[in-house]
């Protein structure tokens, strides 16, 4: 009888050999085991020296989780750092504005801030007009948020998620509008932009970090050590797959394993 | 249970898609066609959500003579005369497409066109010498800016080839270290939503 669908085979395996390393790091962290500690990331560390610069300046702050949708696991990775900005900026009595081009994530989004509002203590500064839904289409939420840098003189502009042409045009707006700038993506296209126009960069799977890095709940810690572990297997995998692929003249035991 | 409702739906919707995926006879029932069918439907519910910000904040700024706020009036104006013009025309209506194609596509057109300016500025600034960093980029940059036009062939014929290596190894080597560190790294994040670890978007932090 077949159980799996064609050619997903290995894909499930590695898949739970990935969950299986996570998981076992998440219960090392929960049992109260030694945890190693993340290195430190100059990207995160910089959020409390923005938003303290836009405090001291009395100017607002922007975050942006780019045109990622709900989908994207950058954008998660921008909730974990939104309700860490929202409740700085509401313990320091900042201004933050944060736009959106997808009304699902900008319903998550006001949630996130109003909850980081009220724990704070204080609720009352919470404004919903500053948590905005902008335009689904791509140059039209680029010109509006150029409009909000210009109108609003931001002092610090944070934009973790997934980015398209657009990121640039967001980074130079910025610069322009004299904001410190952190940015972070995968969007290997986009990097280069960011690393030339911001001030400090996150690069790929450090946005993944941050909700671990922030809260330094030993438990997600945990889980970010794990992912380091799996990183760590398939690099074997592909120095193991580069020997093999050299060394065999004629078929490749492991290439033909991880195709069914 | 404001929390613990959302999590439980996650969980279950999660391990339906993952299962359908791998699993022969799951993969018949198109289970992933039918979830598809429902986020469709929850987002054209969810375009309301959004034009009621919009609507809410403009009207706003209208309402109370923010600075700017005939702008806002333009936005309100545009925003439901479309909309009613679609309504009435439907997609193919000669005005409705005579707006698209003459008004909108040329604003949208104007502001890709705005990248090439800040690509410039963006690029004297990474180009400027400040460090041994800067010089590398500088000269990789020089490179394949030349490599990429005649004149770089004309000055040196291996200009291009130089230009090859660097695009399609030092280049793509670690651009591709990053993606694998990203997709390893979003994995993670699936799986700590998936055991209801990772609660930031559910609202207050973790």
């Amino acid at each position: 009888m077949q159980i799996f669908k064609d050619a997903s085979v290995s894909q499930f395996w590695i898949m739970l050999v990935f969950c299986t390393i996570v998981y076992v790091m998440i219960r090392r962290a929960k049992a109260g085991m030694k945890v190693p500690p993340i290195r430190k990331i100059n990207g995160l560390e910089a959020i409390d020296e923005a938003i303290g610069r836009a405090t001291e300046m009395g100017r607002p702050v922007h975050a942006t989780p780019g045109l990622g949708d709900i989908s994207s696991s950058e954008t998660f990775a921008f909730w974990g750092i939104l309700g860490h900005v929202a409740k700085l900026c509401a313990k320091y009595d900042t201004r933050l504005i944060q736009t959106n081009r997808d009304e699902y994530i900008y319903a998550i989004n006001e949630e996130i801030i109003k909850q980081a509002y009220l724990e704070a203590g204080r609720p009352d500064a919470f404004n919903p007009d500053d948590v905005r839904y902008i335009s689904g289409w791509q140059f039209a939420y680029a010109t509006a948020v150029l409009g909000i840098f210009q109108r609003e003189k931001v002092a610090a502009n944070i934009m973790i998620g997934y980015f398209y042409a657009e990121s640039l045009i967001f980074a130079e707006g910025g610069y322009q509008a004299g904001a410190i700038q952190i940015a972070g993506t995968t969007s290997t296209f986009q990097l280069p932009f960011f690393i030339a126009a911001c001030d400090y960069v996150l690069i790929g799977e450090e946005i993944y970090a941050a909700s671990a890095y922030i809260s330094k709940d030993p438990v997600l810690v945990g889980s970010v050590i794990g992912q380091d572990w799996g990183k760590i297997a398939v690099f074997a995998f592909i120095i193991v797959g580069t020997i093999l692929a050299n060394v065999q003249a004629q078929g490749n035991w492991l290439k033909d394993i991880l195709s069914k | 249970m404001r929390k613990e409702l959302p999590l439980l739906l996650t969980v279950l919707m999660a391990l339906l898609v993952i299962f359908s995926y791998y699993s022969f006879h799951l993969n018949k029932l198109d289970i992933l066609g039918t979830t598809d069918k429902w986020v469709t439907i929850s987002m054209t519910a969810a375009v309301l959500i959004g034009t009621i910000n919009l609507t809410r904040v403009q009207a706003t700024n209208v309402i109370r003579r923010k600075e700017g706020w005939y702008n806002s009036l333009i936005l309100l104006i545009v925003l439901y005369g479309y909309m009613i013009l679609g309504l009435i025309q439907g997609l193919k209506g000669a005005q409705y497409d005579w707006l698209f194609q003459n008004v909108w596509v040329n604003c949208d057109s104007s502001m890709f066109s705005i990248l090439a300016f800040y690509i410039a500025s963006a690029a004297y600034r990474a180009f400027r010498v400040r460090s041994k960093e800067a010089t590398v980029l500088l000269v990789a940059g020089i490179i394949v800016m030349l490599g990429n036009v005649p004149l770089g062939n004309l000055l040196w014929n291996q200009i291009p080839l130089v230009r090859n290596w660097i695009m399609e190894v030092g280049n793509a080597a670690p651009m591709r270290g990053i993606l694998l560190g990203a997709y390893i790294g979003a994995f993670a994040v699936a799986l700590r939503i998936l055991l209801g670890i990772e609660r930031a978007h559910l609202g207050g932090g973790n």
